[in-house]
């Protein structure tokens, strides 16, 4: 992997983080407002936010945690 | 022979360009408004003091084109786009063997911009990759430099409501554009990655139901232990596809956010820091703008190009 790709994906994890937590709590205070059930879908979609953003942080370092283990799973 | 004076200039030049910008510092320091609030108004001449700036969100409207609105921060793209077509028309007119020194200039801009591409894409996705990528990154860094050009966002005009506002705004700071930018470059991405495993193939890293229906056969079968583990492993395949394809949702939003917030928050401070010490001090800070225009510029490129190499590669096989 050439320097670029390791640095350009690691700039990628931080807004990352931010935009799935984001995306999650947006969606959860719409559908709150829609079926007016506060705060049950924000706290679903906050959980989800958190669960995309660490499954994506988890694919974006993968790579640079060692080849072994991306042999393994393939 | 010994270097007299600094930078080849001689000492008293030296001296005395350092005594212009420090009397400038200081006037400016104490005209500003940090200035006035640290020690009083000194009756100072009120030009000097540049008024405080009331910073918008949302872009301000020129004028209507059959019912559209047509906005400052669309007007200066639109400026880009000019300015863009117009050195490359005037540049490639008349190619020359030897290049001219503008023409030698943009040439080893575009090949390093290949060189980057072929770097990361490798040799052939990324020539297939450079015109998206070299338009993104050309297209951001135009629209933050021309933003950069002192006056641009200075000229006022009325528009038909009576409001007044700028005829010029920087493109990437009207949150529209870099969300534009963000799903031109999402739409890419998926178009790529379609184009090299067929719609099917690349479907079924987001849609992963074979293992899970695979195990379903094997308990309707008998097989009661391997059909129950491979329905876990079948779960967890439908559920990793679903965080797939939300993630690459969030990837617009990341990718938007991203190019709003430094531009924005860059254009800001800039006007802040006018505010509070007019002259001298904003002038590090201009140039802390033209790096951040170039890194977003690259950025944002950059990341388009590592998304569509993942996107091509195959989803098993990628160590990128």
């Amino acid at each position: 992997m050439s320097r670029w790709v390791a640095a350009l994906r690691l700039v990628g994890v931080g807004f990352f983080v931010g935009g799935s937590i984001l995306l999650g709590v947006v969606a959860g205070l719409w559908l709150d407002n829609k079926l007016n059930s506060a705060p049950i879908w924000v706290i679903v979609g906050l959980f989800l936010g958190l669960v995309i953003a660490f499954y994506g942080v988890y694919r974006m370092l993968l790579p640079f945690m060692g080849n072994k283990r991306d042999k393994e799973n393939s | 022979m010994p270097k007299r004076g600094f930078w080849g200039f001689s000492s008293p030049v030296v001296v005395g360009v350092l005594f212009v910008v420090l009397v400038l510092f200081l006037v400016s320091l104490l005209s500003g408004a940090l200035g006035s609030s640290l020690f009083g108004d000194l009756g100072l001449p009120s030009w000097l003091s540049v008024p405080q700036p009331h910073p918008e969100l949302p872009a301000g409207v020129v004028f209507h084109l059959l019912g559209f609105p047509i906005t400052n921060s669309i007007i200066a793209a639109w400026l880009s786009i000019i300015v863009l077509v117009g050195i490359s028309y005037a540049v490639t007119r008349r190619l020359k063997l030897i290049p001219t020194r503008v023409q030698s200039m943009l040439e080893s801009a575009l090949g390093w911009l290949l060189n980057f591409c072929q770097d990361v894409a490798g040799k052939e996705n990324g020539r297939r990759f450079f015109p998206v990528v070299a338009t993104i990154f050309l297209f951001v860094i135009t629209n933050a430099w021309l933003s950069l050009i002192p006056g641009f966002g200075s000229i006022l005009i009325t528009n038909a409501e009576g409001e007044v506002v700028e005829l010029f705004r920087g493109a990437n700071t009207d949150i529209n554009l870099p969300l534009a930018l963000a799903l031109i470059s999402f739409i890419f991405v998926e178009y790529w990655g379609i184009r090299s495993f067929g719609g099917l193939r690349y479907l079924r890293k987001f849609v992963n139901v074979g293992q899970f229906f695979r195990s379903i056969g094997q308990l309707v079968r008998g097989r009661l232990r391997a059909g129950i583990s491979g329905l876990f492993t079948g779960i967890v395949d439908i559920f990793v596809g679903i965080l797939e394809a939300l993630s690459e949702l969030v990837r617009i939003i990341s990718f938007t956010f991203r190019l709003f917030g430094n531009m924005t928050g860059g254009e800001i401070l800039l006007l802040m820091i006018l505010f509070l010490v007019p002259f001298i001090l904003a002038i590090p800070f201009y140039g802390l703008e033209l790096l951040i225009g170039f890194v977003q510029a690259l950025i944002f490129g950059g990341l388009t190009l590592v998304f569509a190499t993942i996107a091509v590669t195959h989803h098993e096989t990628e160590t990128a």
